[in-house]
């Protein structure tokens, strides 16, 4: 129980640490050309990674197909500009009926 | 750079909506984070608190995981590889902060993932106000979801069957989407980290599959 509470403790200060350090120290600095094209690219890549980690998760164990269809649904909704909740849900509908079926 | 007021009620309003969507998510995502924490043998009062000072769900699963399956060695590795990403994300939206060290260290706090992508401007500055009003309402989500998920403890089995599971994948999406379609050049970049993060955690943890894929950004870096 107390290796609990301790985890959780150095978990918050690892994770405050982590977010603080830049804008502490860095302040007005500007980023080369090229740092900035990475930064700017950072978050498709995060997304795209994040994802297919929770998709599959550890092993692939978490793989399941009826989740991609909904997730096709949300995609194809949003390029056809439909509002993000509308998408979720009926993303949500489309897997969760399949799971019925199934 | 100093924003004029209108623009920064603009940037909270443009928060406060996209963090209304997203916070549907992460409560979605925190009852089975809650769930799950209880059912993994820890108590609901600590998981509830885990919730409010780390507000990081892919932290806070690691650490769950590996603290079941090993150390607390592991299990903190783990969860901090998982938030490594915070550091570069922080520090990109170091201009626009304000205040001294101190303040800017104490906004950089509102960087969380769904918020720091929305907020992300394409000449690469933050919109400083979205960022931090999209992580208002996500926090207090987050945790009133954990506590329900923890003290209600609803099945996996009823999260599953109602597609709940798809929710914060599919907000993920949906930026994705955005994000792509705003800047097509970097579609490369998004198949490429979807298949190392798929290849990734077939083997390895999956903050170190997360990892991985953030290095595709490095693409960008040959074009530039």
């Amino acid at each position: 129980m107390t290796s609990m509470y301790l985890a959780v403790a150095v978990l918050a200060i690892i994770n405050i640490a982590f977010k603080a350090v830049g804008p502490a120290i860095l302040g007005d600095h500007e980023f080369s050309p090229g740092t900035q094209s990475v930064l700017n690219a950072l978050p498709v890549a995060l997304l795209g990674g994040l994802i297919t980690v929770d998709l599959l998760g550890p092993k692939w164990g978490d793989a399941d197909w009826t989740m991609l269809p909904g997730l096709a649904t949300i995609a194809i909704m949003r390029l056809r500009h439909a509002p993000d909740l509308v998408c979720i849900l009926v993303g949500v509908a489309v897997t969760a009926g399949l799971r019925a079926l199934t | 750079m100093a924003n004029q007021p209108s623009t920064r009620a603009t940037g909270w309003r443009a928060g406060l909506k996209v963090g209304a969507g997203l916070a549907a998510g992460s409560f979605a995502l925190a009852i089975s984070f809650g769930a799950y924490a209880v059912t993994h043998g820890w108590p609901a009062g600590l998981t509830i608190l885990m919730s409010l000072v780390v507000f990081s769900g892919s932290a806070q699963f690691a650490l769950v995981t590996t603290l079941a399956g090993g150390g607390m060695g592991p299990a903190l590795a783990s969860a901090a590889l998982m938030n490594l990403r915070f550091v570069p994300m922080a520090a990109a939206t170091a201009g626009s902060l304000r205040g001294g060290r101190l303040r800017r260290a104490l906004e950089g706090q509102g960087v969380v993932d769904a918020s720091w992508v929305s907020a992300r401007r394409a000449d690469g500055t933050t919109d400083r106000e979205k960022l931090l009003a999209a992580t208002l309402v996500q926090w207090p989500a987050w945790v009133a979801g954990t506590a329900i998920g923890a003290l209600a403890v609803p099945s996996t089995g009823f999260i599953e069957s109602a597609g709940l599971d798809l929710v914060f994948p599919g907000f993920f999406l949906v930026l994705l989407v955005d994000s792509v379609t705003e800047s097509t050049r970097l579609i490369p970049v998004a198949l490429a980290a979807t298949a190392v993060a798929g290849l990734g955690c077939r083997f390895l943890p999956t903050g170190v599959a997360l990892l991985l894929a953030s290095v595709s950004a490095l693409m960008t870096l040959r074009r530039s």
